[in-house]
């Protein structure tokens, strides 16, 4: 059964950032120097392949550029400059799109002026939502106690409304992506344990990242884990001690040093990958789409505006610290209510989805071998 | 006969006889045979110190029989007969052994293939001391060139020679010059157009006087030998009737060209059924009217360009076509300049991008968003009109290499890149110059890399694509290489002949005349007086075929003689 | 030691010589027994080169021409394909085995095909055993 080649597929992935792929002739070069390609020798050439010639179902089924991390080896080796390690990433934010039912991923990663203006809107509604609670309720020179104008208690309700609202389109897209990857794969019988067994690889690859530290060089991966420790206890932190983080004058320190380690991780860390990328200093760092650069962005305002908030409130001038937690709230909401289930954000559930799944795959699908054997060959020639 | 004094020498050839061969061996067992005075073996016979060391031997020892065990004869026997001249030895008082293309390179056994070269030999010692010296004549060297094919080598070598001075005539069988180059519209890699090119070939051939330029004509026959051919041209012009021409020549240059292949042999590719599929040529009308447009008149979306048509593919043509490649990226690179929100897909086996600027070329070509789809060889895309539902025209199915499935390509437009193919006239040229073609109907040469166009026939040189498929830029080198060579012919004045001819011992002639018309040069003529047979010396070519067949053994063939032969027989069997 | 058999080959140069120098050339293998004599054209063969050959030793005589239509000399091959069914009909009354003697076009691309019909006539002509017309010769001259 011959499959259709679609032409025009490449044309159309161009502005999600993959403008050299049609370079590639195939040399296999990448595969040989990735180190996450297994016997076949198949990535990062396999997904150039199918990209180059339009064959989008088998692309939308194919997991493979989530196993990449983008130490960008292949770029480098490759002879002909067709960018193989940024055209894995375009893959990956096209995925993206594909996988959000709603579109609006598309549009973001389509169009960085709609993804900018979507921020815009939301920072207004959240800001203006705020200020009307805050007015209402609440007395702009009071931080916290009684009369606050932004009582943690009313933030913590909102927060785990808004975290809930995530869960639900980041979890069904997830389930799209399982669906396209695996459910509708017939080759795979669904075997309810083989899922709970491998379950323990979900929080193992979100926690450590540890394929990322297999790549050549360590620091990526140390900077990246870093980073993201740093948000994941501040998330925590958020979600579950806001009342404590708000709290003061007295400073309770088992929860204050988190968010202070955290504050100083995220900052670090963020403000390193801009430099990087200004400087195009290394080659994961060579090809920025618009989605990094509102991504970086907006984490390093909203980092910013947090550590302000707080440092306002300990000098003891509540009412700008005040102002400065409504921009902070006006920045992260549109932070997270838009690049979680729709833009780059997103990877922090495909990727390790997509390592859970690898492993189903290996399991229950029969493995291509490599014929590296020159007697099998042999046999396979005669 | 004077006493013999014979020299061996057995070269070594570096390691390439002396690995396998016991040379040392081989130089003991000659010069344990009457008459040899001096065995010995060397390195490399071919070099100054070896040539001298004959030289010296012939002088000092007063050699007058040489031998060499070395390499094939058609490699130096010119090169040690010079070196026996030099030495003051006659030229045909020399013999070679070939003990490395027919013993060292093709055994493998040590032991056996020693004894083979010792019998080499042996038969070559035993042949040289028959051997008498020769002397060559002189003949003139006439001036005027035959080219045939008035294509771009053609024209080429003609205004080469002419520009020298010399007559040319430029032979070409159709009613316009250019050849297939005239039927393109611009070249790979740098788009020049084909037009530009011709034009000013063809204005600095009319303007030259030296050239007569024959349309419409073809040579009918040619006889004769190097620097003295007779060459009859028969043209037809039209109305009148054929006319024929005897022109002498010294030199004639076969530059007759390629045919392309028939697409329509190659039935899944729908050539000659589906309207929008057409070939190289076709798609090249369509450049220099300007248009790219299906049948049906509108500008096509997608395009689809398959290489190797007719060319590697063991059932029609094994060989590559060499030009189709890059031909076919000049097509994508014309198609998409042309209409911008095209797709180009190139269909193709292995991107053969040899030539200067020509992988920068390929480059482009996928700058420019070109896909590049891959076949297997012997196998061959099936083309079929799409359905009613399908955004485009046709359908091409292949099993794709780089990808490892089976893919359906849309196309609006299918181009075949047809390969080159021997023309259907080129086995009767070759009869009419008497040079040979390979099993393809191209033209062999003298050797393929150190002489490519000579062939063995001497004053006979071949250019171009009727050699084999080439380029403009190879095309046009061979055109010139040609021209230098009879050039540097014309300048020496008088050609050499060789001394080897049959004669005919007049006492034992008896007049049965039977050799008269075996010769296939008419080189025996029959003085009607004397009532015997005589052999044109200049005419012959030392064939044999009347030496064999005398009833009397009345002819000698000059250094081919019975004795000679005898004797060797009687050596290799040693 | 076993039989070797010894085969004289006899070769124009335009064609079969230049095929079998391609033959070294392109270093394709071949058996040792034949051993390789040059005429200008096959026309030259005279019929007693071969019986000259049989009768000096040799166990098989090979005789090598340009293809039909191709030779350099325009119709030599032609007058040595004429001659040769006669020559195979005087060696049959002799009683000389037919595979001892054999004609084959090989052109100046043919290395390849020279090696194979040198490695046919060689195991053809060690099945037959080593002739016995040097013997036979060598024995009717010692009686006179």
């Amino acid at each position: 059964m011959a499959i259709r080649i679609n032409p025009k597929l490449v044309t159309a992935i161009a502005k999600y950032g993959a403008e050299d792929v049609q370079k590639c002739y195939h040399c296999g070069n990448c595969s040989a120097v990735c180190l996450h390609a297994d016997e076949t020798f198949n990535f990062p050439r396999k997904p150039m392949r199918l990209l180059q010639m339009g064959l989008e179902k088998r692309i939308e089924a194919s997991l493979d550029p989530w196993l990449c991390y983008y130490c960008g080896q292949c770029s480098t080796q490759c002879p002909r400059g067709a960018e193989p390690g940024e055209t894995m990433m375009s893959l990956r934010r096209w995925l993206t799109a594909r996988y959000d039912f709603t579109g609006i991923s598309r549009l973001f990663y389509q169009s960085w002026k709609a993804e900018l203006a979507a921020i815009l809107i939301m920072a207004v509604l959240t800001a203006a939502g705020f200020l009307l609670y805050g007015f209402s309720y609440g007395d702009l020179r009071v931080y916290d106690g009684p009369g606050a104008f932004l009582p943690s208690s009313a933030v913590h309700i909102f927060d785990w409304a808004m975290a809930i609202v995530l869960v639900l389109l980041l979890g069904s897209n997830a389930a799209r992506m399982w669906w396209l990857t695996t459910g509708s794969n017939k080759k795979i019988k669904f075997d309810f344990w083989l899922y709970v067994k491998k379950l323990y690889t979900l929080p193992l690859h979100f926690f450590t990242q540890k394929r990322y530290a297999d790549c050549e060089s360590r620091q990526p991966w140390k900077l990246h884990l870093w980073l993201m420790l740093s948000y994941v206890t501040m998330l925590v932190l958020i979600m579950f001690f806001l009342e404590p983080m708000q709290a003061g004058p007295d400073i309770r320190w088992s929860v204050h040093a988190l968010g202070y380690a955290a504050a100083l991780g995220l900052l670090v860390t963020v403000v390193y990958a801009i430099h990087g990328r200004v400087k195009k200093s290394e080659v994961h760092m060579k090809h920025s789409h618009e989605s990094d650069w509102i991504f970086l962005f907006m984490l390093v305002l909203v980092t910013v505006s947090g550590v302000l908030q707080h440092v306002l409130h300990r000098a003891g001038t509540d009412m700008a610290a005040n102002i400065a937690y409504v921009v902070h709230l006006a920045l992260v909401v549109p932070m997270l209510t838009l690049e979680v289930p729709f833009s780059k954000w997103s990877h922090l559930a495909y990727r390790p989805l997509a390592m859970y799944l690898a492993e189903i795959h290996r399991v229950a699908l029969p493995q291509p071998k490599a014929l590296t054997e020159p007697a099998e060959l042999m046999k396979m020639a005669s | 006969m004077d006493e013999l004094k014979i020299g061996v020498y057995v070269c070594n050839c570096g390691t390439n006889i002396a690995h396998i061969v016991n040379a040392e061996g081989v130089k003991e067992a000659a010069a344990a045979l009457p008459d040899v005075v001096i065995a010995r073996s060397y390195r490399y016979m071919c070099s100054n110190p070896g040539q001298e060391m004959i030289v010296k031997d012939i002088q000092e020892l007063g050699l007058n029989r040489v031998v060499v065990a070395a390499c094939s004869p058609r490699m130096h026997e010119r090169t040690f007969r010079n070196a026996c001249k030099t030495g003051g030895l006659n030229p045909y008082l020399f013999e070679m052994a070939n003990i490395r293309e027919q013993c060292s390179w093709v055994h493998a056994d040590k032991l056996a293939a020693t004894e083979k070269a010792k019998a080499l030999t042996h038969g070559a010692v035993n042949r040289v001391r028959h051997h008498e010296p020769l002397d060559s004549l002189t003949a003139e060297m006439c001036p005027s060139t035959l080219v045939l094919g008035g294509g771009i080598a053609g024209m080429t070598a003609a205004l080469e020679l002419a520009m020298a001075g010399h007559p040319v005539y430029l032979v070409e069988k159709a009613d316009h010059l250019g050849g297939n180059l005239a039927r393109v519209d611009s070249t790979a890699p740098y788009l020049d157009s084909a037009r530009d090119l011709l034009t000013e070939r063809i204005t600095h051939l009319r303007e030259n006087p030296d050239i007569s330029i024959m349309l419409n004509s073809q040579l009918k026959s040619l006889s004769g030998f190097i620097g003295n051919f007779s060459a009859t041209i028969e043209t037809n012009g039209g109305p009148n009737p054929p006319e024929r021409k005897v022109i002498p020549v010294g030199n004639v240059v076969v530059a007759t060209g390629y045919k392309e292949f028939d697409a329509s042999r190659i039935t899944h590719y729908g050539y000659g059924k589906l309207p929008d599929v057409i070939t190289s040529f076709e798609f090249e009308q369509m450049m220099r009217a300007g248009r790219i447009q299906t049948k049906s008149g509108k500008p096509p979306q997608y395009v689809a360009i398959i290489h190797c048509v007719g060319s590697r593919n063991q059932e029609f043509h094994g060989y590559c076509s060499r030009v189709c490649c890059m031909t076919a990226l000049k097509y994508a690179n014309e198609i998409k300049s042309a209409l911008p929100d095209s797709y180009v897909s190139d269909v193709y086996i292995d991107m053969h991008a040899f030539g200067k600027g020509c992988e920068d070329f390929y480059k482009k070509s996928s700058e420019i968003k070109t896909l590049f789809l891959m076949y297997g060889k012997n196998e061959s895309p099936v083309i079929r009109k799409a359905g009613p539902n399908d955004d485009c025209g046709m359908l091409i199915e292949v099993d794709e290499k780089l990808s490892g499935e089976r893919i359906e390509i849309p196309a609006d437009l299918v181009i075949l890149m047809v390969g080159m193919e021997a023309r259907p006239d080129a086995g009767e040229v070759a009869r009419l110059v008497n040079i040979s073609a390979d099993k393809d109907g191209w033209f062999i040469e003298s050797h393929p890399k150190l002489d490519p166009v000579a062939t063995t026939t001497d004053g006979i040189y071949i250019a171009g694509t009727c050699a084999a498929p080439k380029d403009i830029p190879d095309s046009v080198a061979q055109a010139r290489a040609a021209a230098g060579r009879i050039l540097a012919k014309i300048a020496k004045g008088k050609i050499e002949i060789d001394g080897v001819f049959a004669e005919i011992n007049e006492d034992r002639c008896s007049g049965c005349r039977m050799c008269n018309e075996l010769c296939p040069y008419s080189a025996i003529e029959f003085y009607a007086d004397k009532k015997r047979s005589h052999v044109i010396p200049a005419a012959c070519k030392a064939c044999g075929a009347c030496v064999a067949a005398c009833p009397s053994g009345a002819i000698k063939g000059r250094h081919f003689t019975d004795q000679q032969i005898y004797a060797q027989i009687e050596g290799v069997l040693a | 030691m076993s039989y070797e058999p010894k085969i004289v080959g006899f070769l124009c140069n335009w064609c079969s010589y230049t095929g079998a120098d391609l033959a070294g050339t392109s270093r394709i293998q071949y058996p040792a027994n034949v051993r390789i004599i040059r005429v200008m054209c096959s026309a030259r063969i005279d019929p007693t080169f071969v019986m000259d050959a049989l009768a000096q030793g040799a166990d098989g005589v090979l005789i090598c021409g340009c293809h039909p239509g191709d030779c350099h000399y325009s119709e030599g091959n032609y007058k040595a394909m004429r001659r040769f069914p006669l020559l195979k009909n005087l060696l049959k009354s002799y009683g000389i085995e037919d595979d001892r003697v054999r004609q084959a076009w090989v052109s100046a691309s043919e290395g390849q095909r020279f090696a194979d019909i040198v490695g046919d006539m060689t195991e053809r002509v060690r099945a037959l055993g080593p002739s016995r017309v040097h013997s036979t010769l060598l024995a009717d001259q010692r009686e006179r």
